[in-house]
């Protein structure tokens, strides 16, 4: 993992200054090196975090003639099975470093070549002689890329803080973005909370060149039509998950030149992955878990079993409130959005953790709750499904009371509420049918916002994520189109981005994810959705298939999502020193998003319950404002930029095709 | 789905019963298996756990609603 970074210009040659600015701002991606390469039309740039082939993958990295040039951030784990075809076809290779094989790739099967790569990735590559920019990431977003356009160019970055160390770049909220982000918890790709900024659609890839920037997907999320599913067996299936995700695993710790870790969070996902790693490998396991301080949120018991289990390395790090609150404005600086959830933060501290004990990659369990339907939004549209069909029984009302048996509000002991809650918009006929009630809570955050931005909202278009959903759509099973909405909004916008990429690479730790590989995902995508969420078990077909590695406390306890104290944080042991300025009345009012009278009433009110047993919708109103507001005095009113920019040691590739200076191994 | 296939499905699914569960809301869980899987849809009086406690008599309730259908 590293950070990219780039300049097309077709009006003149690429300022060099610029590219070394935007490149120091991405210094924590890739703390073991840097490089950049400028002709007269792009300049490429690169921070190393060296994984693979450390001694010789510097980048950028060019072809054997030096006429493409290759900026990369990520992992291209099938690297060595494609290096040995591009080989037999006669292409020679100078570095052991996967990123060589994307360049000799493209050469071979041009834009053929993105659907052979298994991986996660965002990168660049510069076609000198046709002067073509091209972007690809990887199917659905583990890496981030982010652009905004040129009259006569573009620039492109991993983080949104590089493209802002160009200062004629527009700074200001996208209302547009924001309206996406206070509904489905993030923007979803092109867009983001930025005017101008847009970032690279997941399984896409976009092309530059004189006839201007065209965009082509090379993957899409998809699911059979229901019944139609090529394999119904659940013994066979189970064995056939078991092999994927063993081997996903497998070459996610064994193709690395550093040690990999493990995060083990208590649950099945990381369980598994750490009990593969342990049972497959002969390496050495360390893990590392989040506990907290609070035991509504703490899992520790089972990271505990777990890891004897195993017999690993364990460390794991305490989280209290106090320190949720302190860190936080460095955790908006590197998630570079509004967030609705305080949850990205103890994630920060957890890859600090790994850092801190040498480990500069990490496996985890990130995305098996979107491809094997482990979230409680899917049981929970499941039982609303169930419901709807005769919403005036008794019988069928209850259903309610078998969700969320964790939460001290839950159905079971609350039942009007849940009445009132699950009940709305019972239209089993809806295509977003199973994410209504959460973006329907979550937009309660709009209420609060200034009239201007209403009315900037109400003006904008943000799009229309269920007109988006793909044709024949209507005839997959409900839990497909609930994942298809899973995968396209929160996966890609905050799991793997304010909650995964950012906190991972805030402290310059590589974050690997099984669960996301591609063979797993298309083998888990034409599953019956029976075998996924199978009535309503989640990850049922998970379950089955690694019942002999992971213990059964652990496989059968009630799912318990990754949760952390939100406003609670910010007011139960006393406000931090940075939160009266930021969310004082002029603040809010300078930031523009929210009406200041009704951001001081709802904090009045946490600092009078201490931001104890606040209602769901508050916490993400706190956290909503909160991290608003540090994101203007971030990104926007320019307070923090300063604190981003980084001095970079001596570039180990230097190529300057204006001068003719050429400083590459 | 044939009759033996249902069958495992219920025999499956009888395998994670918990068995401190309220037997009525046991009723309503097993409904939404049974529902979901089968593509049928029960009356109230059909979800009750004298019916779905049984994985023969829903094997034998889901044929005749099956068929109905």
């Amino acid at each position: 993992m590293c950070g990219i970074c780039g300049i097309v210009s077709y009006a003149g040659p690429p300022d060099l200054t610029l590219l070394r600015r935007m490149m120091g701002r991405l210094g924590h991606r890739g703390p073991d090196g840097n490089g950049w390469y400028r002709d007269q039309r792009a300049a490429l740039g690169h921070t190393r975090l060296a994984i693979i082939d450390t001694a010789g993958g510097a980048q950028p990295l060019c072809n054997e003639d030096g006429t493409v040039w290759v900026t990369f951030n990520g992992e291209i784990f099938n690297y060595v099975e494609l290096g040995e075809e591009l080989r037999q076809r006669g292409h020679t290779f100078r570095t052991a470093a996967d990123t060589e094989v994307i360049v000799h790739a493209w050469e071979e099967w041009g834009e053929e070549c993105f659907s052979r790569f298994n991986g996660q990735w965002a990168f660049a590559l510069w076609d000198q002689r046709a002067e073509r920019l091209v972007l690809s990431r990887d199917r659905l977003g583990v890496r981030p890329l982010f652009f905004t356009r040129l009259p006569a160019g573009l620039l492109f970055a991993s983080e949104v803080k590089s493209i802002f160390a160009d200062p004629s770049v527009e700074r200001a909220f996208d209302p547009a973005g924001l309206d996406q982000t206070f509904s489905f918890w993030s923007p979803v790709a092109p867009r983001t909370a930025y005017r101008g900024i847009e970032q690279l659609e997941p399984g896409h890839y976009a092309v530059l060149d004189r006839d201007g920037l065209r965009k082509a997907s090379y993957w899409r999320i998809t699911f059979p039509e229901r019944g139609r599913e090529p394999s119904q067996d659940v013994q066979e299936n189970a064995a056939a998950l078991r092999e994927r995700i063993i081997e996903a695993t497998r070459l996610r710790f064994l193709r690395s030149d550093v040690p990999v870790g493990a995060y083990l969070s208590g649950g099945i996902d990381s369980s598994v992955t750490a009990a593969v790693i342990a049972r497959y490998t002969d390496a050495p396991l360390h893990t590392f878990s989040l506990r907290f301080a609070d035991s509504e949120f703490d899992e520790g018991q089972y990271q505990k079993q777990m890891s004897a289990l195993l017999g690993t390395q364990h460390q794991d790090v305490m989280v209290s409130r106090s320190e949720i609150a302190a860190i936080f404005p460095e955790v908006v600086r590197h998630a570079e959005t509004p967030i609705v959830r305080a949850a990205p933060a103890p994630l920060f501290l957890l890859s600090k953790l790994a850092r801190d004990n040498g480990c500069k990659v990490v496996v985890t369990g990130e995305g098996a709750d979107e491809v094997l339907a482990g979230y409680d939004i899917f049981r929970e549209a499941r039982v609303r499904l169930f419901w709807s069909r005769d919403p005036g029984s008794a019988k069928r009302t209850r259903a309610a009371e078998l969700l969320y048996p964790w939460m001290a509000r839950s159905p079971g002991r609350v039942p009007a509420f849940a009445r009132s809650f699950f009940g709305r918009n019972l239209d089993p006929s809806d295509p977003a049918f199973s994410h209504r009630p959460r973006w329907d809570s979550t937009s309660v955050i709009k209420t609060m916002l200034s009239a201007d931005m209403q009315d900037r909202i109400g003006r904008a278009d943000a799009g229309d994520i269920v007109a988006a959903m793909p044709s024949g759509s209507e005839n997959w099973d409900p839990l497909s189109r609930g994942q298809w909405l899973e995968m396209t909004t929160l996966l890609a916008g905050y799991v793997l981005a304010s909650q995964g990429d950012r906190m991972l690479m805030a402290n310059s730790v590589e974050g690997r994810f099984p669960f996301l590989d591609r063979d797993v995902v298309d083998f888990a995508n034409a599953l019956p959705a029976r075998h996924k969420l199978f009535g309503l078990e989640e990850k049922y077909l998970l379950k089955r298939a690694f019942a002999d590695l992971v213990p059964e406390d652990i496989i059968h306890r009630t799912k318990q999502p990754y949760r952390a104290p939100d406003a609670a944080s910010f007011f139960a042991g006393g406000s931090p020193a940075w939160f009266d300025e930021v969310t004082s009345e002029r603040a809010v009012a300078a930031a523009g998003v929210f009406e200041p009278s009704l951001v001081a009433g709802l904090l009045a009110k946490c600092r009078r319950t201490g931001g104890e047993n606040m209602s769901n919708t508050d916490n993400m109103r706190v956290l909503a404002v909160v991290s608003t507001q540090l994101t203007h005095e971030s990104f926007i009113a320019g307070g923090g930029q300063g604190t981003m920019d980084r001095a970079l040691p001596d570039p180990s590739v230097a190529v300057d095709l204006l001068t003719d200076d050429r400083s590459a191994p | 789905m044939n009759r033996n296939a249902v069958e495992q499905v219920l025999r499956d699914y009888h395998a994670l019963r918990r068995p401190d569960t309220d037997p009525e809301l046991e009723a309503v869980r097993a409904a939404i298996l049974v529902e979901d899987v089968f593509d049928v849809v029960l009356s109230d009086a059909e979800i009750d756990p004298a019916v779905l406690g049984d994985a023969g008599a829903v094997a034998a309730l889901v044929a005749v609603l099956r068929g109905a259908a």
